[in-house]
């Protein structure tokens, strides 16, 4: 939103799409002296306001006046070519892509990998200091640092290229076909692209079309628009030129850009275009969010806090101690980087990588595609699910849901199957208009019979269209055997239809309507609306054989009779929930995971849709309910008692955020409805201020910010917009609500054994640091040099710590609370403890002794080896005499090292696979989990088979300076 | 209570890690209250033991100063006692955090235990006067003297001080070989044949002499100066120590040195001592120094005569007979040495 620099040109277009104009002026000028930072800031606090314009207000004369334009003629072409070059495309600017270099940038260069950047910029330090100050150097460190940096940039491409794959799946949804628009120029009707429509155009839309801008109408028959993916409401609004509500969203006499026409004609100016209209403006608002950390990126991070933290301490303990014992200050750093270097888990990135990456992967066959790979976890540890209600809890399809007739009130199957099953059918007979109308088609022609049939067995003759007035349709029918005459048939507004009959149909008779009858009507009309049902009352009359067969019947002057029908039943039509909806619910709800309602629905149908879901379950009670149980007023029941609560967006427009803190806090089961998408993005903060890990599902653009702002987004693959899926970290590309619930299960899996992988890896770090430490210390032969490191890091022990990844659940995960993001972290003290003070130690203890072993086999007993250090890397010292008196040249002895360092490999090889089983369960005994994971197994071969490989192989003296073992 | 006395005190005590207690506190409470039990522990099991003490040493002085009835106080003092012991709060007490260090404790004292006994193991099972492999060491390496941690004789005739150093240390490198004390200490066994000395394995074995005046006239005796004051220096060349190493049989290690890489005749003469310029196969074997205690490694003193002067001369020394290697590309220094001779005068 550019307002202050486009100050200068004085347009309609930016007087009006802007906010509100009074505080216009003022917003102005405070952005004009604020830094360009600032402004941006500012500029999303605007938009998290709620709409304001008043062109609805507006009659047609100030109308015409205000965009100048004559409602007839529409602009001149040439005048619309001007405007278009000033106000640019009617398009909304798509969000800024990130050019795919900064991308892959970012997947180098963030988080752990920085680490490792670190850990190999170090190496390189303290390989130039060596070769500065030393003629002949190892070039371990020269290695290492080269690995390091090839290692995170394997990883780095690794990973780019899986996000990469995600988002041309995503690119794949981008609906690319250019719509057209009726625009009438200089008089002329004429179809142009809906990119190059101006503010003042005159627009004709018809049913079908989309909105092509934000239109107020300047005439309409029988249009209805559905703004589902707006305001999230699932029934078609009508539309009319008449100014029906000061808000601009509930007036009949706007339609927004990019909603649908379902039924009817209209002509209306535009008022606003691209970026400006709201659509526009709720999707620059969503571009315009910054998001968080994934909680499993904070974890990572802790974890490398943790890890630097330990290796920064050893390493200065280890400096000050080498200097102590006398070495010179240039080794003291060599030793300090070394030290810090060996504390980099060198195979760590690859493993969680890949680890994220399996999960990812399954996920994505369970019609979870995740965008990013961080996300796969944040479902799992996701404590609060905020769902959109329209096209994710339900299908949004009207389907029928009950019919009351003879007295009873009769369920219908609104089960998916059955509703998926009649829509093919219905779309064979490409049936357009009304959804309830279709709704009602549909069930006739599931239950009852082909409609077409009846059609034509039954002509129509005449037919009143419904309208708002009216609130009724009539249709007059031939009779089936046609000497009957005509039948008149009615549906509408149930208290409308009442009023028409005097008569009603019991068990196929007629009756006279009576007191008894009303207030059963009274009292079914009630019951089903309290569901949130949409109720049609349906009567019909048999017109007298004063009408015979090719009577003229006039709809205008109305010349048959209209009274005295008799009434038949209610039919109600809801939009029903999916049929997983349910169960996945209460199993969120097991899983300790707070399930929110936030939509854009009328309260009555969202709670009823709450309350078939399961969001507000059985035996709760709002305090509406509580009031209506015990009779007493809704202000004298204690807010405490209720744990259910629906919060109007009204109610929720005048609240400050300590109350809804307080809404959040104390209700359980929380619906909120008739929010706006900024309402939305305000809930999903208050959750998040409260600590929670906020999961926002949704379909519509109304949802789009409050996905980009939840910690995780879940787009609607088959019925979302391309703004929400944009806007989105998880798409579910079924749109079942249920595929939540195997997110989250992977979710919290993939943190458990995430868990275990990194206690594996973390473990063979204590092994690997010591014989440095020892060296410094001890003055003995390197125990394990930078090589063997590498093959246990990046070789041996990599599959088995990916094996990891597909260790089955220990308990049912389903079951747990979500995990708390502020004390249960994926590293912590314990983890540390266990992997580096216990575990860690074991297989220390078994290198040392394995390379104690063979140093004293091969003649130097362990005692001698204390302090032989200078000696035994002199290179010029060629007549070392070991323990037997023999005397050995430099490079026998290193020979000797070597196999040392490679029996030292082996001995890890050798405790990391107890060290595999020990990290295979955390709770479970290793009997009652089992040996089921067959990657596990092959990783137990394959890390064996490489170390004997390693060692056994001619030429590996040479190429890694690794011996056979005896 | 021990909220309130927590926020009664927290202004005056405002240390960080404190306020982040509190913070835990007040999460474990409210949201997310019902977290596992494991979670809850896991933080403070680090920061725990020093964090109460200190905590309840605060609290003593405070109500010192405060100078509370003494009943109240000594209540007071029990239940922090209490607390210290059990912080129900927390679910985590000192005796917990003892039991973990009490643990740790254990667990290291057993583990030292461990390796302990298996380095035992170790020792017992290697024996003490033999090798067990002795395949990393099968053909001897090279190392000459005078040493001086490095291969270069650079040395101006003319002056000492040059060259000094190498007759200092050859000096000292031959005392072990003076005549007098090889026939005290050494037995004069046969020559030409292995000087193999059955018996136990630990029994203490005789070593056969090595005089310092087979070396003739690098041995010092006559020229104290090794030759180096002519620029005719004495090198010796001794190889290196392999228990149970033998040389074939009636085919004893011969040295024969050249000109590495340049002009063959840059060094022109090298007279030999002894002059066969071989290892005695009397010296053989090598029994291992904790029995073979005295054993006097056999050496072999070239003497370049006649080096070209002024110019660095690359020799290269190399031991001939069978079974020894002396071509190994990585190591220089088995079967062969190789250093330059830069003789100034």
């Amino acid at each position: 939103m550019e307002h202050g620099g486009k100050r200068g040109k004085v347009s309609p277009h930016d007087r009006h799409a802007g906010p509100r104009p009074e505080r216009q002026p003022n917003l102005r000028n405070t952005e004009k002296m604020e830094v360009k930072g600032k402004k941006k800031k500012k500029d999303i606090d605007e938009l998290k306001k709620e709409v304001v314009m008043d062109d609805h207000k507006l009659t047609l004369e100030e109308l015409s006046t205000k965009y100048s334009v004559s409602l007839t003629q529409g602009h001149s072409p040439e005048k619309a070519k001007e405007i278009l070059i000033r106000d640019g495309h009617n398009t909304l600017t798509p969000p800024k892509t990130t050019p795919e270099w900064i991308k892959f940038c970012k997947q180098l260069f963030t988080g752990f990998s920085l680490l490792l950047w670190i850990g190999s910029i170090l190496c390189f330090v303290a390989y130039s200091i060596q070769v500065y100050f030393h003629e002949k150097t190892a070039k371990d460190n020269l290695y290492l640092g080269i690995v390091l940096a090839v290692v995170v940039g394997i990883t780095g491409c690794f990973s780019y290229y899986q996000e990469a794959k995600s988002s041309k799946i995503m690119e794949s949804f981008k609906n690319m076909v250019p719509q057209q628009a009726l625009v009438i120029r200089g008089g002329k009707k004429m179809q142009i692209d809906v990119q190059d429509v101006v503010v003042g155009d005159l627009v004709e839309v018809k049913a079908g079309d989309r909105i092509p801008a934000d239109l107020r109408l300047i005439s309409a028959q029988g249009c209805k628009v559905d703004n589902s993916s707006l305001t999230g409401e699932s029934e078609p609004q009508s539309r009319s030129p008449d100014f029906t509500h000061e808000n601009p969203l509930e007036t009949k006499n706007i339609c927004f850009f990019s909603t649908n026409c379902v039924e009817g004609t209209a002509r209306g100016v535009v008022i606003a275009t691209g970026d400006y209209t709201v659509m526009g403006r709720i999707a620059s608002l969503a571009s315009g969010l910054k998001t968080g950390k994934t909680p499993i990126g904070v974890e990572i991070e802790h974890f490398i806090h943790l890890i630097t933290g330990v290796a920064v301490f050893l390493g200065v303990t280890f400096f000050v101690l080498s200097l102590v014992l006398g070495y010179g200050w240039l080794e003291a750093v060599i030793f300090l980087i070394g030290i810090i270097v060996a504390n980099v888990p060198e195979g760590l990135l690859a493993t969680v990588t890949v680890c994220l990456t399996l999960t990812a992967k399954r996920m994505a066959r369970k019609n979870c595609l995740v965008k990013n790979l961080e996300a796969v976890e944040t479902l799992g540890s996701t404590s609060t699910i905020c769902s959109d209600k329209t096209g994710t809890l339900t299908q949004n399809r009207m389907t029928v849901a009950h019919l009351w007739f003879d007295g009873t009130v009769h369920n219908a199957d609104t089960s998916e199957e059955y509703t998926v099953q009649s829509q093919r059918r219905q779309e064979k007979r490409e049936t357009t208009g009304d959804a309830s109308e279709s709704a009602l088609l549909k069930f006739v022609e599931q239950s009852f019979s082909s409609v077409k049939e009846m059609r034509e067995k039954n002509p129509k003759v005449a037919e009143i269209p419904f309208n708002s007035t009216n609130k009724y349709q009539l249709s007059i029918h031939c009779s089936e055997d046609s000497s009957q005459g005509h039948m008149l048939l009615m549906k509408g507004a149930p208290e409308r239809i009442l009023e028409f009959c005097s008569t009603f149909l019991l068990h196929g008779q007629e009756f006279p309507m009576d007191d008894e009858m009303k207030n059963a009507f009274q009292d079914a009309y009630s019951e089903l609306g309290g569901l949130g049902e949409r109720v049609l009352g349906f009567c019909f009359l048999k017109l007298p054989s004063s009408f015979p067969a090719g009577f003229p019947f006039n709809t205008d002057e109305i010349n048959f009779p209209m009274s005295n029908l008799c009434f038949v039943g209610l039919i109600s039509m809801i939009d029903p929930p999916r049929a997983a909806v349910p169960s996945a619910v209460s199993k969120c709800r097991s899983a300790g995971i707070k399930v929110i309602m936030v939509t854009g629905d009328h309260p009555i149908t969202a709670k009823a849709i709450a309350k078939g879901v399961g969001i507000i379950s059985e035996g709760t009670e709002t305090a509406e309910d509580i009031s209506a149980r015990l009779g007493i007023p809704v202000s004298q029941v204690n807010p405490r008692s209720a744990k259910a609560i629906v919060v109007h967006g009204l109610e929720l427009k005048d609240m400050n955020s300590e109350q809804l803190k307080e809404i959040l806090q104390n209700h359980t089961e929380i619906v909120f409805a008739r929010t706006s998408p900024q309402q939305k993005l305000i809930i999903v903060e208050g959750c998040q201020k409260l600590g929670a890990i906020v999961a926002v599902t949704g379909d519509g653009v109304n949802d789009s910010p409050a996905l980009k702002k939840a910690d995780i987004g879940i787009a609607m693959g088959i019925t979302g917009s391309d703004v929400s899926k944009q806007a989105a970290d998880m798409i579910l590309l079924d749109d079942n609500f249920a595929s939540i619930v195997t997110g989250v299960e992977e979710g919290r899996l993939i943190f458990d054994n995430l868990k275990k992988s990194i206690a594996y890896t973390l473990t063979s770090n204590i092994p690997e640091i010591t014989p440095f430490l020892l060296f410094i210390i001890l003055g003995i032969p390197l125990p394990l040099g930078t090589i063997t490191i590498l093959c246990i890091d990046l070789g041996t022990d990599m599959i088995p710590a990916i094996s990891l990844a597909y260790e089955t659940p220990e308990s049912d995960i389903m079951q747990r609370h979500p995990r708390n993001p502020k004390t249960d972290n994926l590293v912590n003290h314990r983890l540390i403890g266990m992997a580096y003070g216990q575990i860690g130690m074991i297989q220390a203890v078994a290198g040392f002794f394995t390379y104690f072993v063979v140093m004293a086999e091969n003649g130097f007993k362990p005692l001698d080896l204390l302090g032989i250090r200078l000696n035994w890397d002199n290179h010029f010292l060629n007549n070392l005499e070991d323990s037997y008196g023999q005397q050995w040249t430099y490079e026998q002895r290193k020979v000797v090292e070597f196999t040392c360092q490679t029996a030292f490999f082996v001995s890890i090889v050798v405790v990391q696979w107890a060290d595999l089983l020990i990290c295979k369960t955390r709770r479970n005994s290793f009997f009652t989990q089992g040996m089921k994971n067959k990657i596990l197994i092959f990783g137990l071969l394959e890390e064996t088979l490489l170390a004997i490989f390693l060692s056994y192989t001619p030429g590996m003296d040479i190429a890694l300076r690794m011996y056979p073992l005896r | 209570m021990r909220r309130q006395l927590r926020s009664r005190r927290a202004p005056a005590f405002p240390y960080g890690y404190r306020y982040r207690l509190d913070d835990q506190g007040e999460e474990n409470q409210n949201y997310l209250a019902d977290e596992e039990e494991e979670a809850a522990e896991e933080a403070p099991v680090m920061m725990a033991p020093d964090l109460e003490e200190e905590e309840e040493k605060e609290e003593e002085e405070e109500e010192k100063s405060q100078g509370q009835p003494i009943g109240n106080a000594w209540r007071q003092k029990l239940q922090i006692m209490v607390k210290y012991l059990w912080d129900p709060e927390r679910r985590m007490s000192l005796a917990q955090t003892g039991l973990i260090l009490f643990i740790y404790f254990f667990f290291y004292a057993s583990l030292a235990a461990v390796i302990t006994l298996c380095m035992y193991m170790l020792f017992v099972t290697i024996s003490p006067c033999m090798l067990t492999f002795t395949e990393r060491a099968t053909t001897p390496g090279v190392m000459i003297r005078p040493f001086a941690h490095s291969l270069n004789f650079n040395f101006n005739v003319s002056e000492p001080d040059t060259w000094q150093h190498y007759v200092i240390s050859l000096n000292g490198f031959l005392q072990g070989y003076n005549d007098s004390l090889q026939e005290e200490m050494n037995v004069d066994c046969p020559p030409g044949q292995y000087f193999i000395q059955d018996g136990n394995e630990d029994e203490d074995k005789k070593a056969c002499q090595f005089k310092r005046s087979f070396l003739k006239n690098c041995s010092g005796l006559e020229d104290p100066t090794f030759g180096y004051s002519t620029g005719q220096p004495c090198i010796l060349l001794k190889m290196n120590r392999i228990a149970g190493f033998l040389p074939e049989l009636g085919d004893p290690v011969k040295v024969s040195c050249k000109v590495q890489r340049g002009d063959e005749n840059d060094i022109r003469a090298i007279n030999y001592y002894p002059e066969s310029a071989s290892f005695d196969l009397r010296y053989y074997p090598y029994y291992g120094k904790l029995t073979h205690v005295n054993y006097t490694s056999p050496l072999v003193a070239m003497h370049f005569t006649d080096v070209v002067k002024n110019q660095a001369v690359p020799v290269q020394c190399q031991l001939k007979g069978k079974g020894i290697i002396n071509d190994v590309i990585n190591d220089r220094f088995v079967g062969r040495v190789i250093f330059t001779l830069n003789i100034e005068t």
